[in-house]
């Protein structure tokens, strides 16, 4: 964090910065998500305001996945005096994720007896979640509700501040809605925390981003008051499957070479007793063209028949 | 990864009547074919405004089964046969197919003399280290320590990197890749097609019944696999002076530049000599 940078956090104000608060033990906050997300938007924020505050601040990211979708967290930990840049194992005052699944890998990282997880309800699923490639096939994405969530964890919100910040226009702003999550969890006056989120967004969105913010702290007051606030996220729906592959394969310029069924992702093909090949598996197949692409003789030719189609010209 | 391909069936451009080709079982060649039209049928280049020259051997052969205008030539002159197709018919598509030993032995200074002219052509070269339709010598590819019939005690001459050559000779265009990613070979072909200048395009094939069998390389999906490995030392290796890295295989398109391309030079000269000839 650069110094110069806070110091026009509220260079209008003139102010000194404000006596630090004791604070022995550091304060462990865990930001994680997937690339793309803004979760190191959220740390910097976070620890620009904690070194504002007057407190010594220690950072460490990964963020090499930032453009691949892949996974992205953030140690912030500050106090009066911090050694170790990472928050180990059972540490975390506050866990907050900008992706459930996320949240949910980095469970073990909250202290059992006083951790705090505020986690968006927002799903990506990874490519690797995929069970198989036939599109629509089912994800093995967590399955676990928020409710089982709270159970393991001493103070949860399951929020769906993608959807918030949709509403507010600009679905980009869900990080800082968590960002007025997390403020909930910590004794920053509220315009400190508004200067910081205003200084790190483009110009342009510090409005939205303002109203973001105070959306998911009343949110997060508003759960709290009644009890702690669970929302199941819904289950994905399985996209259709929008068409049904059919190999045409020709047993005249089948050479028997074996390639076909060898590359089949699915290994569905085999050569039958004439040794040509046929399609031993059909409801595997998922109609990627690997076979027709590398038959060198031009044998298979993979049709890919729009569902109910099929059905309709049979009828005819 | 569903775009466009459902589109194109092979069988379109193929003569049918020429069906089954006479490729062995497992013949990379046919795969390179196949990336061929496929990349034809994505730039729709009309089948009237194609020509097809290829030279003798397997590769050779395979223009005998493109449904365009062919021109099965000569073998190791191909390029000769295309050089002059191309500056008469500047309207023309011309599409060299050409082997390893029909574009680097024999025929050897056409490559280095299309390159350096930078004429608008495009050659494959379909390498498979081997003289495959004679039956399996030796050829300027083959890779140290192999078997062919004229290598029997294994290969001991060091093997060109065609890529390397055609780019210090001056081609426009310069490109590999390897026939099990069907998708990127028909990309990098639709790359060279396009390509305003002379395009050189070495595509690694499995010569699965000669090579393969002398060799032990496997059976024919065992080939396909192993292309990125260790099958292909020829193109990897600092065997000439070679810009490309050697650690590991570099495909795709290697270089590309905008050298002037000689058709156009080649028609102003002819224009200035019919005028002068009209003068007299
Ligand atoms: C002038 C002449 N010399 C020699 C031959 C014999 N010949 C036919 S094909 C061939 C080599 C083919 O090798 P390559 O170009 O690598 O093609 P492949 O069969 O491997 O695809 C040779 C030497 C010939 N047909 N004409
Ligand atoms: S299209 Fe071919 S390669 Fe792909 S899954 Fe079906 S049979 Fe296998
Ligand atoms: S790849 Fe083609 S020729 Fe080889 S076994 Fe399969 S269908 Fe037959
Ligand atoms: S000899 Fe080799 S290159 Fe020729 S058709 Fe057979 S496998 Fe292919
Ligand atoms: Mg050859």
């Amino acid at each position: 964090m650069s110094g110069s940078k806070l110091a026009s956090v509220e260079a209008g104000e003139a102010s000194a910065a404000p006596a630090p608060i004791a604070r022995k033990t550091p304060f462990n906050v865990l930001i994680v998500g997937v690339g793309g997300q803004g979760v190191i938007m959220v740390s910097k924020v976070l620890a620009a305001l904690a070194q504002w505050r007057g407190f010594e601040v220690k950072q460490s990211e990964v963020h090499g996945m930032a453009k691949r979708g892949g996974s992205v967290f953030s140690h912030v930990r500050f106090g009066e005096r911090v050694w170790s840049p990472t928050i180990a194992k059972g540490e975390a005052d506050v866990l907050i994720a900008l992706e459930w699944a996320e949240g949910l890998r980095w469970l073990p990282y909250l202290k059992p007896a006083t951790g705090i997880f505020i986690c968006d309800t927002k799903r990506i699923v990874p490519p690797f979640a995929c069970l198989n490639r036939k599109p629509g096939a089912p994800m093995r994405y967590s399955r676990e509700t928020a409710e089982q969530v709270a159970n393991y964890v001493a103070e949860g919100y399951a929020i769906d501040a993608t959807t918030m910040a949709e509403e507010l226009g600009n679905e980009r702003a869900a990080n800082v809605v968590l960002l007025g999550a997390l403020s909930t969890a910590l004794d920053f006056p509220i315009a400190d925390w508004e200067s910081t989120v205003s200084e790190f967004v483009p110009k342009k969105t510090i409005a939205v981003n303002l109203e973001a913010f105070r959306l998911g702290r009343t949110w997060i007051a508003e759960a709290r008051s009644p009890a702690p606030a669970t929302g199941t996220p819904p289950l994905l729906p399985l996209a259709e499957v929008p068409f049904t592959p059919r190999l045409e394969i020709n047993a005249a310029w089948c050479k028997s070479c074996d390639i076909c069924v060898k590359m089949c992702p699915e290994r569905c093909l085999r050569l039958n007793d004439d040794r040509i090949a046929e399609l031993a598996n059909p409801e595997k197949c998922t109609g990627c063209r690997l076979c027709e692409w590398l038959c060198p003789d031009f044998a298979i030719r993979v049709h890919l028949e729009a569902q109910g189609k099929a059905a309709e010209e049979a009828a005819r | 990864m569903f775009t466009d391909a459902p589109n194109f069936d092979v069988r379109d451009y193929l003569r049918l009547e020429m069906m089954p080709h006479f490729l062995c079982p497992g013949c990379g060649h046919g795969i390179a074919l196949r990336a061929l039209l496929w990349a034809l049928h994505d730039l729709a280049i009309d089948k009237d405004k194609l020509a097809i020259v290829s030279g003798i051997g397997c590769a050779g052969r395979l223009s005998a089964y493109i449904d365009a205008n062919t021109f099965h030539t000569t073998h190791g002159r191909p390029l000769a046969f295309a050089t002059g197709l191309a500056l008469a018919r500047p309207d023309l598509h011309v599409v060299v197919i050409s082997g390893d030993g029909d574009c680097l032995a024999i025929g050897g200074n056409h490559l280095i003399h299309a390159c350096r002219r930078n004429l608008k052509l495009t050659c494959l070269m379909l390498n498979n280290e081997i003289y495959g339709m004679t039956g399996g010598q030796v050829s300027p590819t083959t890779a140290e320590t192999r078997l062919t019939t004229t290598t029997p005690l294994g290969n001991n001459e060091p093997s060109f990197d065609a890529c390397a050559l055609a780019s210090a000779a001056g081609a426009g265009f310069v490109g590999r890749e390897v026939t099990r990613h069907v998708p990127k070979l028909k990309e990098l072909m639709k790359a060279g097609l396009e390509h305003p200048g002379f395009a050189f395009i070495e595509v690694l094939t499995d010569c699965t019944e000669v090579y393969g069998r002398k060799n032990e390389l496997g059976s024919s999906p065992e080939m396909i696999m192993r292309q990125k490995s260790d099958m292909r030392p020829s193109a990897y290796r600092n065997t000439v002076d070679t810009p490309f890295h050697p650690t590991s295989l570099p495909t795709g398109i290697l270089m590309q530049n905008d050298r002037p391309e000689y058709g156009a030079a080649y028609r102003r000269a002819a224009a200035l000599a019919a005028a002068k000839g009209a003068k007299k």
